[in-house]
Parts: C-alpha cells; sequence; structure tokens
C-alpha cells in the first residue's frame, strides 16, 4: 500500500440539525447521513415521521427482498415439526433464522418507523423465540405485531392474545374449565394491559384465565389451533370492571369482549403510555408527558399513530436529545449502519446475514431471547455493565478494522473515510463524526480521538499512508466508543 | 469448617482508615476513572487506595428466578395438607432427607448434606414480602429495591456496599449475566460481568495500551449516568481483575456442574480467593416459574435445578476450602408458589417461600419457621402465609458479617425481627 493514494468519498450531504438528528435517532435504528437526507427530502423531521406512518407508502427491495434469504421462515408450523422431528431441520435454526431476519430488516428496511415500533411491541407482547413449547408457531406472532405494529393496540391484543404463540408460551392452550392454567390470564392483566398499578385483585386474576379456557393447540404435532367449547369454564365473570354471564360453552365474545374492555381501560393507556415515553423520551418520564400520550391513545381509540404523532410534539420530546442509552442489540445494529456494512445473500455460518445474531449476542443480548415474560429492561442502568461496555469496545474496533463480520458483508474502504488530503488530524475527526455521529466533533471529542491514535490534533496527514489502515480503524473505533454512539 | 465471626470481623478496625480517605479517593476515581494502585503480588491483588479489607467477609445472593416453589425444596411433610394439595407433584415423605417432624429437604440436596449435619447449611420458611406480590417483575424490582415507598431506584446491595467506605466498583458484582439486576442499581459503582474471560480493552496490547486507557477515560469521565459509571467501572476492572482472566482449575478437586450457576459460582470462588475486594457477589439461578411440568423426584424440570443448585453450591463451598469461613450464601426468590398444584402438573405464582443460608455465620442444621399452616383457613389466598419478613433475613446477616453496614440505612423505615439464623 506504500505510495497509494486513492480518492477520498466527500460527505455529500450537510449534517441534520438538532432536532432533526435526534427525531431520526429515536424513530429508526441509527441517525445516518443517507438517513438524514431522506429526511431533509421529505421536508424535515416531522414530514418524515408522517410519511414513515404509512410504510406500505415507502419503497424497500433491498429488506423486503432478504426474507428468501432464510426459506425456513416460510414453512407452516406442522411441517416444521415433521422436519424437526425426521432430522432435516433444528427448531433452534428456525429460531435463529428468525432472529436474523429481524436484525437485517432492523439494519437495512427503509421503513425505519415501522421496525421501531414492531421492536417495541414484540418487547410489550414478548413470546422468547428459543421457547420450546412455541417455537413452531412463533413467526405468526411476529407478523400479526408487526401488521397493526402502527395500527390499533386493541387489534394487535386480541390478536396476540389468543394466538397460537403467546397461548403455548404462557401455557393457556392447555388450560381448560377442570385444570386451570392461570399464567396468561395474570401475564394478560399485569404485563399485556392495565399492570398492577391498577390493583386488580386475586379474584380478577383468577377470571382473566377463565374466560381465556377454550383455545386450544395441538401442540408438538400439527400445532393446529382449535376453540374447545367443552374445555371452556362457563359461569359468571368480572374482572376489574368487565362482567358477563359467560354462560355459553363458546366463550369466544366474551374472551374478545374482556381484551377489548382492557385495551381501551385508562390503567392500560397510562401503562402503555408510560412504556412508549420510556423507550422514545427518557427513563424516567415526566408524569405530564405520560397523561399527554395516555390521553392520546385513549381518545384515539387506542390508535398508535396518532398517540405516537401526540409524543414526538411534546415539548419533553425534544428536550431529551441523547437522553437514552442504546440497549446492546440497539447499539449494535447503529454500528452497523454507521460504518455502513451491507450484506449479501448468505451461504455460510460466518456471512454476515447469519452471523449477525452471534454478534448482537456477543454485544450482551439478542432479540426475543429474554427468559421471562415481561420483555427485556429499557432503562440505561440495566444496560451499563462492565461486560456490556467491553463487549461494545472490542466489537466496535473489529468492525471498524472490517476484521467482522468475517464474509457475506461489504465494508467501506478505509480510506473513503478521509476528507481530501492533505488534512489535520483534528479536520480528519471532524470529518468522521460528521459520518459516524451525524454531528461536528466537540473539542472533547477531538482531543479524546487524537489521544486514541496517538497523534496530536494539529498534524497533517498528506497521504492516506500517513495514517494507515489500522489507525483509521483505531479512529473510527474512538468515535464509536463513546457516549454520543452510545446513546439515542 | 469452623465459624470465624468473631475472627473476621477483628479485620473491621481499619474502618476510620476507610471514610477518611473516601472523598480524597473519590475525586481521583472520577477524574481518571483508574486511578487506583494496585499492585500484583503473585496472584493477589492488594489494594492500595480503595481501602478494602484483606480477606473480609462475603455475601454470595443466589436469585432463584421465576418464583422458586419453596414447598417442593423444604418440604412441609408434617403438615398435614401437603400431600392432599399436591397428588401428583408432592415429594414424597420417605424421599426426603434431613428430616424433622415437620420439614425436609428434597433429596436433590444429598451434596449439601454434610454441611446440614455440620450446622454450615440451615434453612427459613414461610419467608417472603409482608403484602402478597404474584407478579414475578413487581415483586422482583420489590424484593431488590427493598424500599418500599421511596421513589428512588435503588437496590439493597447498591444502598449496603455504598456503606463500606471508598467507592469501588467490584465491591459489589453480578456474576454469570452481564444485564445488571436491579438490586445493584444506583449511584454506587458495580460490576455485572457475564464472565471472566473477556476483561480487555480493544487493540491495547503494549505501546498501545496508555493511549487507549487514556482517550477512554477522557471520553467517559464525568458522564453521571448508569452508561458513565459502568464505563469507569469498565476501565479500572480491566487492569484489577485481569488476572483472573486466566482460567484457573478450581482447588481441592471441586467439580462444578457444566450450567450456568457452576460457571458463574465456579467465577465467583475465584475471584473471592483472589481477594480483590469483592463484598456482595450476586448470582442468578434462572428458571423456576414452574407453571407446567414441575416434575417428580425423579425426573422433571424442578430435579434439573434443585440438581444444579445443589451441586453447584456443594462444588462452590468444596472449591473455596478455608476461604469459606468467611463467605455466606442466601438464596432469594421473589415470590413462592400456590399450594395446590394446578393443571399442568405444576403450581401457579404464590406468596411464602424458603431461603436457604448456607457457610459462615449461619446456624445450620435446622429449619427455622413460625409455620402458619397449609390449611384452608391459613392460606393468603391459597397461598403459604408469609410470618418472617425477607430483610429480616438479610438484616441478621449483615449484622452478623457486615457490622458496618449500618441497616437503618440498607432497608430504610424497616425494623428487622430476630429469625434466629444468624
Amino acid at each position: 500500500m506504500v505510495g497509494v493514494t486513492i480518492a477520498p468519498t466527500p460527505l455529500a450531504m450537510p449534517i441534520p440539525a438538532v432536532s432533526e438528528r435526534h427525531m431520526l435517532n429515536r424513530f429508526s435504528f441509527g441517525c445516518t447521513p443517507e438517513l438524514a437526507a431522506e429526511a431533509a427530502a421529505a421536508g424535515g423531521p416531522h414530514a418524515w415521521f408522517e410519511q414513515q406512518l404509512a410504510p406500505s407508502s415507502i419503497p424497500d427491495g433491498f429488506a423486503g427482498g432478504m426474507v428468501s434469504w432464510w426459506p425456513r421462515l416460510a414453512m407452516d408450523a406442522a411441517d416444521l415439526q415433521a422436519a424437526d422431528a425426521a432430522g432435516t431441520l433444528q427448531g433452534l435454526e428456525v429460531s435463529a433464522d428468525l432472529v436474523r431476519w429481524t436484525l437485517m430488516r432492523r439494519a437495512f428496511s427503509k421503513r425505519q418507523l415501522l421496525e421501531v415500533m414492531a421492536a417495541f411491541w414484540l418487547d410489550h407482547l414478548h413470546v422468547r423465540v428459543h421457547d420450546f413449547g412455541s417455537w413452531a408457531v412463533r413467526i405468526e406472532h411476529d407478523t400479526l405485531v408487526r401488521r397493526h405494529a402502527l395500527g390499533r393496540f386493541e387489534d394487535m391484543l386480541v390478536g396476540a392474545v389468543l394466538g397460537r404463540a403467546l397461548g403455548c408460551n404462557l401455557d393457556n392452550s392447555k388450560s381448560t374449565a377442570k385444570h386451570l392454567n392461570e399464567n396468561l390470564g395474570r401475564e394478560l392483566l399485569e404485563l399485556h394491559t392495565v399492570g398492577r398499578e391498577a390493583a386488580y385483585t386475586e379474584r380478577d386474576v383468577l377470571d382473566s384465565p377463565r374466560i381465556l379456557t377454550g383455545y386450544r393447540v395441538d401442540r408438538f404435532n400439527t400445532w393446529d389451533a382449535w376453540y374447545a367449547p367443552t374445555d371452556h369454564w362457563v359461569g359468571p365473570v368480572q374482572v376489574l370492571g368487565f362482567t358477563h354471564a359467560n354462560s355459553a360453552p363458546d366463550g369466544r365474545p366474551v374472551a374478545n369482549g374482556l381484551l377489548r374492555y382492557l385495551a381501551r381501560h385508562p390503567a392500560t393507556a397510562r401503562r402503555i403510555a408510560f412504556k412508549l415515553c420510556r423507550r422514545f423520551v427518557s427513563d424516567a418520564p415526566s408524569d405530564a408527558v405520560v397523561a399527554a400520550v395516555s390521553q392520546a391513545y385513549l381518545a384515539s381509540g387506542t390508535d398508535i399513530a396518532a398517540t405516537l404523532r401526540t409524543l414526538v410534539r411534546h415539548p419533553d420530546f425534544e428536550l431529551a436529545v441523547g437522553a437514552k442509552t442504546r440497549t446492546p442489540v440497539e447499539e449494535c445494529i447503529a454500528t452497523w449502519r454507521a460504518l455502513g456494512l451491507r450484506p449479501t445473500k448468505p451461504t455460510r455460518s460466518s456471512d454476515f446475514a447469519l452471523y449477525c445474531a452471534y454478534q448482537v449476542d456477543a454485544a450482551g443480548q439478542s432479540p426475543f431471547d429474554w427468559p421471562r415474560p415481561d420483555g427485556p429492561p429499557d432503562t440505561g442502568d440495566a444496560w451499563s455493565s462492565v461486560s456490556r461496555l467491553l463487549s461494545a469496545w472490542n466489537l466496535h474496533y473489529r468492525m471498524a478494522g472490517s476484521q467482522l463480520p468475517t464474509t457475506g458483508v461489504t465494508f467501506r474502504t478505509p480510506q473513503s473515510w478521509l476528507p481530501p488530503l492533505p488534512a489535520t488530524v483534528g479536520e480528519i475527526i471532524d470529518h468522521v463524526s460528521q459520518q459516524l455521529l451525524c454531528r461536528h466533533a466537540t473539542t472533547r471529542l477531538t482531543s479524546v480521538v487524537a489521544q486514541r491514535i496517538d497523534l496530536p490534533a494539529t498534524t497533517t496527514i498528506r497521504v492516506f499512508d500517513d495514517l494507515g489502515t489500522w489507525r483509521v480503524a483505531r479512529l473510527l473505533a474512538a468515535v464509536l466508543d463513546t457516549p454520543e454512539h452510545m446513546s439515542r | 469448617m469452623t465459624d470465624t465471626t468473631t475472627t473476621a470481623d477483628a479485620a473491621y478496625g481499619c474502618s476510620d482508615f476507610r471514610v477518611s480517605r473516601r472523598s480524597l479517593l473519590r475525586g481521583a476515581a472520577a477524574i481518571t476513572g483508574a486511578a487506583v494502585t494496585t499492585s500484583l503480588i503473585g496472584d493477589v491483588f492488594t489494594q492500595t487506595a480503595y481501602g478494602n479489607v484483606v480477606d473480609g467477609n462475603v455475601m454470595v445472593v443466589v436469585s432463584l428466578r421465576g418464583g422458586a416453589d419453596g414447598l417442593s425444596l423444604v418440604v412441609p411433610h408434617g403438615d398435614p395438607a401437603y400431600a392432599p394439595a399436591r397428588p401428583s407433584i408432592g415429594v414424597p415423605t420417605a424421599s426426603l432427607l434431613a428430616k424433622d417432624a415437620m420439614f425436609g429437604l428434597h433429596p436433590a440436596f444429598a451434596p449439601l448434606l454434610p454441611m446440614w449435619n455440620a450446622g454450615t447449611f440451615g434453612a427459613v420458611h414461610a419467608v417472603g414480602m409482608p403484602q402478597p406480590n404474584r407478579s414475578h417483575f413487581a415483586a422482583m424490582e420489590e424484593v431488590e429495591d427493598a424500599d418500599p415507598g421511596s421513589a428512588e431506584r435503588r437496590g439493597w446491595i447498591n444502598r449496603m456496599v455504598g456503606l463500606m467506605g471508598t467507592p469501588d466498583p467490584v465491591r459489589a458484582m453480578q456474576l454469570g449475566n452481564g444485564v445488571v439486576p436491579t438490586a445493584l442499581y444506583g449511584s454506587e459503582p458495580t460490576v455485572a460481568l457475564d464472565n471472566l474471560n473477556n476483561l480487555a480493552l480493544p487493540a491495547a496490547a503494549g505501546s498501545w495500551a496508555t493511549p487507549t486507557r487514556q482517550s477512554l477515560s477522557a471520553a467517559w469521565s464525568g458522564v453521571d449516568t448508569a452508561l458513565g459509571r459502568g464505563a469507569l467501572s469498565a476501565l479500572d476492572v480491566t487492569q484489577r481483575l485481569a488476572s483472573l482472566s486466566v482460567m484457573q482449575p478450581p482447588a481441592n478437586g471441586a467439580q462444578y456442574p457444566a450450567t450456568a450457576l457452576g460457571k458463574a459460582l465456579g467465577e465467583t470462588a475465584r475471584t473471592i480467593r483472589a481477594n480483590v475486594g469483592a463484598r456482595v457477589i450476586a448470582v442468578d439461578c434462572g428458571a423456576w416459574d414452574h407453571h407446567t411440568g414441575l416434575g417428580s423426584i425423579q425426573t422433571g424440570q424442578l430435579r434439573m435445578n434443585a440438581d444444579d443448585l445443589a451441586k453447584s453450591l456443594g462444588a462452590f463451598f468444596t472449591d473455596l476450602g478455608t476461604t469459606a469461613s468467611r463467605v455466606t450464601v442466601l438464596t432469594i426468590s421473589e415470590f413462592g408458589r400456590r399450594v395446590a398444584e394446578n393443571g399442568g402438573n405444576g403450581v401457579d405464582h404464590g406468596h411464602g417461600n424458603c431461603m436457604l443460608a448456607l457457610g459462615a455465620g449461619v446456624r445450620g442444621g435446622r429449619y427455622t419457621a413460625q409455620w402458619p399452616g397449609l390449611a384452608d383457613g391459613n392460606l393468603v389466598d391459597g397461598d403459604l402465609a408469609v410470618t418472617t419478613d425477607y430483610r429480616s433475613v438479610l438484616s441478621e446477616a449483615i449484622a452478623a458479617r457486615f457490622p458496618e453496614a449500618s441497616l437503618p440505612r440498607v432497608f430504610p423505615g424497616f425494623t428487622p425481627t430476630p429469625v434466629g439464623v444468624f
């Protein structure tokens, strides 16, 4: 490489304003100069947000076509079970495929708001992907939640709770009048809807699973779902303010009634509003913003788009720039986006589109893998461990140096990160900061990065080899290792 | 194994020293993130700045996550209502270990029977939170925050180690899981590690060590968030725990099961032996939410988990050898489970539970309980009533082993009652 100079890629677009970057960092998996240009073309952050609320209107050829990379995801549950029994595929690999597809969509879809909201709701209605008791039907939970992710929560709740995946995962599929299992009925109240603040009683908790009896699944076999009137618990029921004589063996209208009642309960509104604000505003959102969002949720009949509009227009949103710690999954995806990695159709396990699942796991978190039904924690406290920091810093360096992933991926060249040379180290750091962080380098960042590559910021770099490939990797990693990149 | 409470307590004579240097060192640590001088003598790091007690007492808190079924672990076989409530999952009296008239241990505890007989393993029953809370998540947070009514998000372990001198991240650690638990949340720096093998900064070998470390310190100093504290702790730990990255075989022929708990307790033993200043180490033993498939004494999820717990703890104490004289283990779970079995060969969320106490200071070889009884009239919504607040058990352990930690500050507003397990 000695003496070789390669023409640098100048930064094509201006960096976004703070408010624009803020919107894009909250409602995408990481602001990039390319995304900022899209938002500018849409007419600004709020116009971009509106555009994103109608995902089907956004062409998404690359990410949309990726589904064919994981053919096992198109198999139906009975075929999956048969293939698993015959030893021609492994259930664990099917689950891993869903994780991989999810990661790639989050990173590369143009419908970023849809991906962000699908992630939010899949955490809220969490079904562990590696659950032996629901693996073959897990994907339909994903499909259902994605369909309603920007629609109405009420519809999402009915579909998810009465669906096969949640029914199997939380044991409702084998709960009967005679042998009641209260797992799903309890979590429906505690996790999916009103929460403990609603002060429901153990009597309410008993009637909730009673109402849900009858929804059966032929697990570990055909995985067919059916409604069994003989298994439905019959008799008067009361859950909070919902009452029903429940005298018919077909309890489906009662179950639907309960779920729609719960979805529109003020306590559910507060809980959903709190969780939305915790994810998109700050770890401890004010009562004012939670109340406003909760009000919008109720007034709109659980309409998610209307609820989100209220959130992003609230003054607290604008004030919360950089206030959220990226989770390891969010941060890993943001790093792929910032560094401009692109996957190609995978053929072997080292290829990016397959390896990505191991990479986020090494970062300290994996989508849909939280061991309990409450979904992963959503505050910085939980994701600030020594392990997490060390993993992130080590991954940044290996990705910045084009070492990981090893195959099935294209990286930008080290040369492409630099401005036209000659330039000072300080100018180079600023140029990289604009590309990776969508902002100019502060004096602090400049000094941090210069220290990391062991060159004064005033040093003039005349040709690429004055820095060299490995110093560029150190430089990129130093920018990624900061609070600026690890927060959103 | 003998109880060396008296000797260990004598080591606390230097508390004034720690307090007097506290503010100075807090400032220094904040500036550089790693201003702690450590010297390597053989395998042992000796603290020269934190003022940590060398050979200090250690508490290991094993969280049985998901709500362990205490009625299967410490079985009230003498209660006439027990067997009828659990026709298919009840633990038969004949199979129990260390039986007295009321209680017996699940047969999986065989590896710990020598400790029981030596009086260093005991159990408390009908213990839990004063108010029933059958929600996993709220219950876990409440148990680990242990400061009801306060809006501050700070866990009891964070409060406890905050009372032990100059802030030192390694004083409170979680091993085996890199997600910080509620008990460690708070202003005091702490460490959560999924394992001890990856404790290096990136590309920081040789002459790059100093620029890398200084740059990261500069990037994160003064960042007053949990992430900022985590980053400075990470920089600190890469220096101080580096020797622990070297895999060492367990001592005294200890054989840990090849499980997450076995691995985490193996790393816990290594950490304790290295004397880096760890005082409270939290370890997760997950997946006790046995709504279905709890199983029998031979097979099933409960047997599997109890085997793991007993074998891992047995190996841990074997591994520690004489060091066990300063190590106390407590198990804790967010709630117990329903007395009557459900339709799925399991038990739903309940209330009262058992806690296990092992090691230094424990008055073991016996069951401690004000037993409320399992007859219908004595249950709370079908659950074992709580007659002992879990904070009383923790308080007794802290008072016995960590006299420098003020109980009213660890558990604000709580007045412990004597339990008699320490």
